[in-house]
This record gives C-alpha cells, structure tokens and sequence, in this order.
C-alpha cells in the first residue's frame, strides 16, 4: 500500500473528507455509471490523485457494471451452484434479455453477477435492487416483476448458555470498565485461547498485544465483517441480528489495545447489515455505551460503519485496510503487519465480525468459563452454516469437536428429498473438499487441517449426488480468477491458466496442473492464490474419475 | 548487525534489511521482476523466493526481513522450480516475446525459462497511448509489477501513474486512462527507466516508438486522422 496514499487519505479522513470509494459508490448509484467527471470529482473531494481514483474506479465489482433503472443481481456463489448448476443464471439472462454486466439499449434493466447474497440457506439468489429474493421460484418472481424479500434463516444455540447467538446486554465492557485494567483483559483473552474465526485461527491475543505495544499516537481496531465466502452467512447474520453483540466486542478490543475508534467494514453484497449496525451504534450512544466518557469509565470510544464495494479478497486485512481508506483493495505483503503500521498508518488490530462477538463472553465470565464451552477441542464455541441442500439450513452455535456427521445429520436434518452427500466443502472456496466417506472428522481447526480441509469461516456447504465434480472445480476457479486481486503474479496469471485448463471438456493434463497447483501455493502473496489450489487437490484425490484428467 | 548466511557465506547487513539485501551483499544472484532498489519492496512477482534453513516453503527475498543466523539457500530447487514456473506464466500473458534487452527476457533466461507452454488468452494491444513527445505505452507488454506506478509515486512524487482492473485483466494507467499527455505526467521518465519490459517507453522526438512498426492492421485502419502518425495516436481504447 502506497504510503504517500494513505497519508493523503490520513490527513483528509481528518477534515471529514470522504473517500474516494465512497463517492464513486454514490455516483453509480445515482447515475447508474461511473463518468470522468465522476472520477475528477471524487479526486477532488477525497484529496487523492486523478490517477489512483482511476485505479479505484476499476476495481470493485460495484463500479463496473453499469446500471438500469432496475437492477439486478445474480447470485453466482457455491451455494447457489449447488442448488441449481448456473440454470438460474441463463434464465435470468435470457428472461431479461441482457447479458452479464450489461443494460438493457433502453437504459430500463440490467443484470449483473455477484457473489455472495448469504441467502445460502435458500439459494439460488437474486437481488433485484435492495431486494433480495431466494429459493424455488426465484427466477419467476424476479421476471414477473413480483420479487418478495427472502425470509432469514435459523439462528440457533445448541449451548444452555449462548455466546454468540444473544442479544447484547454490555455487561461485558461493563465489567471490563469497573473491573479490569486494559492489560487485564487483554491477559484474559490470552488466557481464554481466542482464535480468530475469518479462518486463519491466528490467536487475538497476539494481535492485540502486538497493536497495544506498538508505538502510535493513535490506534484502531476493525472488524472485518466482509464475510466473502460463498456458501458463509455468518457474519451476515452477526451484523444484522446480533450487532450490538459486535459494537460491545469492539469497545472492548478497543479498551484492551488503547484504541479511541473503531470500524467495521461490511459488504455491498449484504445490503442490510450496514443499517442494522448504524442504528445499533446510535442506540449504544444513545444508551452510554459509545462516546466521550463511557459510563463515567474515563474511556473513550466510538465506531464508523462502512461498506466495501464488491471484491473477495478484500476479506484479506492488508486489502480491507485499502478498501476502508478508499483505494484498491489489492493486498500488500507483510511486515509490516497492520497491528504496526495499518489505518492511516498507525498501529490497527483487524478482527473477524465472530471473533470479536466472542470477546464480551470472555470480558463478562472470564477465560475458565470461555474455555469449558468445548471440552477437549478449541476454546469459545463456533457458529456454523448450512447451504439449501440440508434439510434445515441455518446458522448454528456448535462446540468446537463436534463430528461433522453430527453437525450434518443430526444438526441439520440430513440432505433434502432424501438425497446422499457426495462431499462437503467446509470454510469457504480456499478450503479442501472433504468426500462423504470422511464426515467422522471432528469440527475443529486441526482435525480438518490433518484431512486436507480447513474449518475456515464456518460454513459447511453439502453437493449431492448429482453434481460433477469437474463443474465444481470450474466453478470454484472461475471465482478464483475473477476475484484475484491482481497484485502477485502466480495469482493474477495462474488462476485464469487453471480455470482455463478445466472450462470446456478438453482433458486436463494432471502434471502441468500440479506443477500450476504448487505455484500457487507457495508463490502467492496471500490466502486466495495460496489457497484456491486446496479444493483442486482434495478433488484429485478423492474424485479423480470425475475430473477428464490426462 | 544482522548475520546472515547465504549459500554458506556469511554476511553483515544493518539492522532493516532484507534477506535479499542479504544476498545481494554475498554477491548471490536472485532472480526478481518487481523490485527497484529505489522503492519500497513490493512481494508482487514472487520470483525471488529462496530456501531458508528450518522453513518448509521458499521465502520471498525481498519483503522478508534478515534476521539473526538465517541460512538462506539461493538455488534451493523448490524455489527456483516456482520461480521458473511463475515467469513461463508471465512469458505467457503478453502477445509476443519480450525484447532481448528488458529485464524480463534476461530474467527468463537467465532462469532457462523459453517458450510458454500455456496457451490461452494473451494482453490484448490496444490504440497506442495519445501522442507525448518522450514516453509511450504498450499496455500488452505490461505484466502488473508495479514499478512505474511506484516510480511516480515514491520517486517523482507526482502520482500520475496507476495500477487498473483485477487479476488476469490488471494494467497501468497515467491519469484517467487517456495517456501520459492528458495526465500529471511531467515526463521525467522514472517509469520508462524502471519497467523490466518496455511496456513504458522513452521514444524520441525523432523516430517514432516500436509500436509503430508492430501495430495490428486492424487499429491502424480504423485510423482516420490524416497527417497523424497512427503509432502514437488513438486515445485511450
């Protein structure tokens, strides 16, 4: 990330000025395309060159698609896949008679991809404006004009006593604020084995003492609520119903690391979340729990809401970092690590959305109880979601070690209409593949590592019997392709030689795809070129028959 | 002072560096495409991986710091197999062969890296960049390293340059994409020195760019403004 940019951005996020994203977002949505004058205006107001505003413009799904008055939007995630191959897509185009990333000559319709809605649970989705509609009869509805709101999934504990699927009371940062020195709690979310939940497992605690060490005159924490994962709609769920969960786990990460503000980014895919989070921010202020003086504690804390623009890897917290200040979301090697030099250059701890929902838990009831949750695997307790293949898709709070058999048969009913799982892909598209003779594996970090696969994000995302394995592979690298961010070159060039390797049906020859395969591995920068390699081996090794390999 | 050793020689290098200044410093080779001792490291092209002692993947040499009593193997053969792997895909994203003379072309063979195996979609050429009298574009032979965009940045301190579009499709841009003449370019030709493939040029006022004699026919015929050079001429495409 240019230093130069970002002291641009630091000193005019100083006077207020907005980003440059920003106001490219609002001249797309104003006027359904992006101009130059767009672009010269928004160098204007967020103080950054013409050329990086170009860059910017460029980038994000969100920005290149032009628009009709009537907009909408495909969902082209894993779950969607799943349900329906790509057939809701060709309907949809030839319904509305445009093609992807077009309008209409009148200027009437458009349509355009986009991955993920996190409607997973009753997929395939469309977003038609801020509407979104899933499930059987989806693409009727939309080309009807009757589109109707998808109704949200379950959201269930299995624990007597739930951490993550509650409502907020702030008696955690209550506790904190009487109780505990910041170095205190900080020493009881080392104690308590936090790990993150965006799917790296990197310990918070380390995080936060590394942020709260660093030198700085200012410090930041963000949740990275840009749940990118087709097939994930956990963090969705987090920031729409349990957002006050969020914004108490933030303030405490703040407490702990010396922070005054806080961010969350959440994504332009999940229109509501930003609202909901808005509002759940006004009602702590309102309530004392955000401002100057919290409580009479002496602390200081507040937290902005803002919302990216259509990019996966911006999940990545280099990259997230550059999309909240407004730039190209690309990722930037580390060191230096964002807790030494991230948000407009100062000291940041960048915190998955469950990860922080689990720290009011731990603030209130200390790290024994935290870690009693799941005797015997990680500490704290996990959610995880169901794609529409299950019978009852959803989003769960699980014990860490659950046998995922157990999470699919008992937890979630088993697959729909009486079909078999033929393989579950757990933690989003960077994870392996695990066949349905490997279910006993315990829902945890390192028993799934040892299988190939990863816990991820939480999402556990079943193919019946009837998908081909060669399409998910196509699937899963065309989604690779288009959402590296183009920065390292293994990434940038070898996602679309692999996904060209299995697009038509031309054998696929299996030498040059494993020399490509460990390119990417240990070539790339960061976890999507590193990772999107996962799946295709778990499918060479447990499919092989079904991938056209020479 | 930072010791480290590289192939078995041992070296001193201050308190900062790199495992590439590492290196560098014992007088090793590691092959790179992004790096420009002038900038900032970037960890873009990942071909300068190298073996280090304990570690079970090659590190990139640039962007990791040198520390104390890191053994750093430079022909490691899992790092050198990447890195060849990497540069053949490089090779294979632009439409022809680099220039003998660009940092690339010696790069790959250096690393005994010939012909792409990897057929597919290659840079499209498009309308050469709008006329300026000492720097021209080729888009197609840009392979995203981000030095150019870095020399303006870091060096000229004048921003004119940008990074574009995502993944396969990344690209460079000055201004708002309409050429260096209608951007904040102020021609001290930073860019041109540093790109490893002549996709950004110095032309003379004398004898117009390459792209003139290699131009497709198809962008030339569509080319109406007479007592133009076609070459240097077309906007932004």
């Amino acid at each position: 990330m240019s230093r130069n940019l970002v002291e641009l951005v630091r000193r005019h996020h100083a006077e207020q000025a907005p980003t440059a994203l920003d106001v490219l977002k609002a001249a797309i949505d104003d006027r359904g395309e992006i101009s130059d004058e767009d672009r010269r205006l928004a160098a204007e107001r967020s103080g950054l060159p013409e050329a990086a505003v170009y860059g910017v413009s460029t980038f994000y799904d969100d920005l290149l698609a032009p628009r009709g008055a009537r907009h909408v939007r495909v969902c082209t995630g894993t779950a969607c896949f799943a349900a329906s191959g790509d057939a809701h897509v060709e309907a949809l185009r030839d319904g509305l008679g445009v093609g992807l990333g077009e309008r209409g000559a009148d200027g009437a319709v458009s349509l355009a991809e986009t991955v993920c809605l996190g409607f997973c649970h009753a997929a395939p989705a469309v977003r038609d404006g801020d509407v979104v509609d899933a499930g059987p009869g989806v693409v009727e509805r939309v080309l009807a004009g009757a589109t109707r709101s998808a109704p949200e999934p379950d959201w269930v504990s299995l624990l007597e006593e739930p951490v993550l699927t509650r409502q907020a009371d702030f008696s955690g940062l209550a506790r904190a604020l009487a109780q505990l020195s910041p170095e205190r709690l900080l020493a009881e979310i080392e104690a308590a084995e936090v790990r993150g939940r965006g799917g790296a497992g990197f310990p918070a605690g380390v995080k936060w003492r590394f942020a709260r060490a660093a030198p700085g005159e200012q410090k930041f924490v963000v949740a990275n609520g840009d749940e990118g994962d087709p097939g994930s709609y956990i963090d969705k769920q987090l920031m729409e119903r349990g957002s006050e969960l969020l914004v108490e786990g933030l303030a405490l990460a703040g407490y702990a690391v010396g922070a005054a503000h806080g961010f969350v980014l959440t994504r332009s895919e999940y229109p509501r979340s930003k609202p909901a989070l808005e509002a759940a921010v006004a009602r702590a202020r309102a309530d004392g729990w955000l401002g100057a003086d919290i409580r009479g504690s002496g602390f200081a804390f507040d937290v902005t809401v803002l919302e990216g623009a259509g990019s996966y890897v911006v999940g990545e917290e280099t990259a997230l970092l550059a999309c909240l200040q407004g730039l190209r979301g690309t990722v930037s090697a580390r060191p230096p690590f964002p807790a030494e030099r991230g948000l407009f250059g100062m000291p940041t701890v960048v915190n998955n959305v469950e990860t922080l929902c689990n720290v009011p838990f731990v603030a209130r009831a200390g790290a024994d109880a935290y870690r009693a949750l799941s005797p015997g695997a990680t500490p704290g307790s996990k959610l995880v979601c169901f794609n529409e293949r299950f019978a009852r898709p959803g989003v769960y709070e699980v014990r860490f070690g659950t046998p995922v058999r157990e999470l699919c048969e008992d937890v979630a009913g088993g697959l729909r209409d009486g079909r078999a799982i033929k393989a579950v892909q757990i933690g989003g598209p960077l994870a392996g593949i695990l066949p349905a003779s490997l279910l006993e594996t315990p829902f945890d970090f390192e028993p799934l590592a040892a299988v190939g696969c990863m816990l991820g994000h939480g999402s556990i995302l079943a193919f019946d019997e009837r998908t081909r394995m060669r399409d998910v592979a196509r699937h899963l690298l065309r989604f690779g392709a288009h959402e590296s961010c183009g920065k390292c070159f293994p990434c940038r060039i070898g996602l679309q030689r692999a996904h060209a390797m299995f697009q038509g049906e031309e054998p696929v020859d299996r030498a040059r795809l494993e020399e490509l395969l460990e390119a990417l591995e240990l070539g790339s920068l960061c976890a999507h070129g590193g990772g999107m390699p996962a799946p295709i081996r778990s499918l060479l090794e447990h499919f092989p028959d079904e991938l056209g390999l020479a | 002072m930072t010791r480290v050793a590289v192939d078995g020689v041992e070296v001193e290098v201050a308190p900062g560096a790199t495992v590439l200044d590492a290196a560098r410093a014992a007088g090793r080779w590691v092959p790179t495409l992004c790096f420009d001792a002038r900038q900032d490291p970037f960890g873009a092209c990942r071909v300068c991986l190298v073996g280090a002692a304990g570690a079970d993947r090659p590190i990139p040499a640039c962007t990791t710091p040198a520390r104390d009593g890191l053994a750093v193997d430079t022909t490691d053969a899992t790092a050198r197999r990447v890195a060849r792997a990497v540069v053949e895909l490089v090779l294979s994203e632009l439409p022809q062969a680099p220039a003998p003379h660009t940092e690339l072309a010696q790069v790959a063979e250096r690393l005994g890296v010939g012909e792409p195996r990897w057929p597919g979609e290659t840079h499209a050429p498009r309308p050469a960049d709008t006329p300026h009298p000492y720097l021209a574009f080729r888009h197609e032979l840009c392979i995203s390293c981000g030095r150019c965009v870095r020399a303006c940045d870091e060096l000229q301190g004048t921003f004119a340059l940008t990074a574009t579009g995502r993944g396969f499709h990344a690209n460079v841009a000055a201004g708002l994409d309409q050429g260096f003449r209608e951007s904040a370019c102020v021609a001290c030709g930073a860019c041109a020195d540093t790109c490893p493939t002549g996709a950004i040029d110095e032309v003379s006022l004398l004898s117009p760019p390459p792209a003139a004699l290699e131009r497709p026919a198809e962008v030339s015929s569509s080319d109406t403004r007479a007592g133009r050079s076609p070459a240097i001429d077309g906007g932004s495409g």
